[in-house]
């Protein structure tokens, strides 16, 4: 049993080193190979794609890095690997409940508080999914990504190997739940693979469950923007009744009202502002803006119940133009 | 805009449950230790022991440890 640990310990630290590079570099020639975005990827979505792909990695983990390294150290002295006996099986449990559980409220919050939504507004404007729709985010949510710290923190107490694995782990599965490559779809064709697809759509996030997260419309019995906020587990969704499952993927995504926001007014709100009449982003532009088709039910006077609801619990559509 | 209150409602006890989600896998790691009898962070401390180099009187080696 040791030995298998050990063995699963290696894998999963080269994995690290090499692998998911690798694994992000190969999804991304198969997405563009196979034209999986549709030549739906215009200059400014391309700008924010990319500068929300790099900026992280430039800023935001240097930043995590610094505050494992130096700051606990001289905040908690004692506690340097004070868990560092803790079963690699336990600690890969203990992180993966932390961390994923965290983000899973992090990503609801974020659609469920007006307040917050503006912040991960960015994540959603794409009218197309891909690889790249992991990290595109505002770089103020990045930067509060609570459980990043969680991990770091739990790193420093001894937990450093469990923490690799499960960041192994979690990063494939959120970059191929937002990939345009439909993998999931086999387990849903053949009968055969029924049990386990119900086993995995409930477990982790699939292309079908979260792609119906970026949908642009909601409650069609596809896309569900209000809910399937899950990242790595879906679980959480089914425990606090917030999952959505349709074994379908939306005909369009984004938001309804999106009229492309400048690259850097989505990467860096509220220090920059979007110059798009009426948008989110813009100076005076409102906290939440609701759907174009209930905007208009909304002047034609009909609905009026569901409109308040649904602007209170957020967020997007998008006309797939 | 202000959130609906049933959504607040929803949110308090889905955080309360989380809160227990939490603990499971740490309750589950001790209970699993309960059982099997075993305690990894007595071994922890017996490890540190081990590595300790000796140097004294009676060690042949005339404090090389090579």
């Amino acid at each position: 049993m040791e030995a298998t640990i050990e063995f699963i310990k290696k894998i999963v630290d080269n994995l690290n080193g090499f692998g998911f590079p690798f694994l992000v570099f190969f999804i991304g020639i198969l997405e563009f190979s196979f034209g999986l975005y549709k030549r739906k990827w215009p200059k400014n979505e391309r700008y924010v794609d990319i500068a929300c792909f790099v900026l992280p990695r430039l800023v935001v983990q240097p930043a995590v890095a610094y505050f494992s390294v130096t700051l606990l150290p001289h905040i908690f002295p004692a506690f340097k690997n004070v868990f560092s006996w803790v079963p690699f099986i336990w600690g890969f449990a203990i992180i993966a409940v932390a961390d994923d559980l965290t983000q899973y409220w992090y990503h609801r919050l974020h659609h469920q508080v007006p307040w917050l939504w503006r912040f991960h507004r960015t994540h959603h404007s794409a009218s197309y999914m891909g690889m790249a729709m992991a990290s595109r985010q505002n770089v103020i949510y990045t930067i509060f990504f609570s459980q990043i710290y969680l991990t770091a923190a739990l790193v420093y107490l001894g937990l450093g190997i469990p923490a690799i694995a499960v960041r192994v782990i979690k990063s494939t599965i959120t970059t191929l739940a937002h990939s345009s490559i439909p993998w999931d779809k086999p387990f849903y064709k053949y009968k055969v693979l029924h049990p386990i697809a119900w086993v995995l759509e409930r477990l982790i996030s699939t292309p079908a469950t979260h792609h119906a997260h970026h949908a642009a419309t909601t409650d069609d019995g596809v896309g569900y923007y209000k809910g399937n906020f899950g990242n790595m587990f879906f679980l959480w969704d089914i425990i606090f009744g917030t999952a959505l499952i349709s074994r379908q993927y939306p005909k369009a995504y984004g938001i309804s009202h999106y009229e492309g926001d400048q690259w850097y007014a989505q990467l860096l709100w509220p220090i920059f502002k979007s110059k798009v009449e009426g948008s989110e982003l813009a100076p005076n532009g409102p906290m939440v803006r609701i759907d174009l088709d209930k905007e208009e039910q909304h002047l034609n006077g009909n609905n009026s119940g569901n409109l308040k609801h649904d602007a209170a619990v957020l967020q997007p559509s998008y006309s797939n133009n | 805009m202000k959130i609906e209150p049933e959504v607040k409602k929803q949110i308090t006890r889905n955080v309360i449950l989380s809160l227990f989600i939490y603990l499971l896998p740490i309750v589950l790691m001790f209970l699993t230790f309960l059982i099997t009898g075993d305690r990894p962070w007595e071994k922890k401390v017996h490890k540190t022991e081990n590595v300790k180099s000796t140097n004294n009187k009676t060690n042949l080696n005339n404090g090389s440890n090579d």
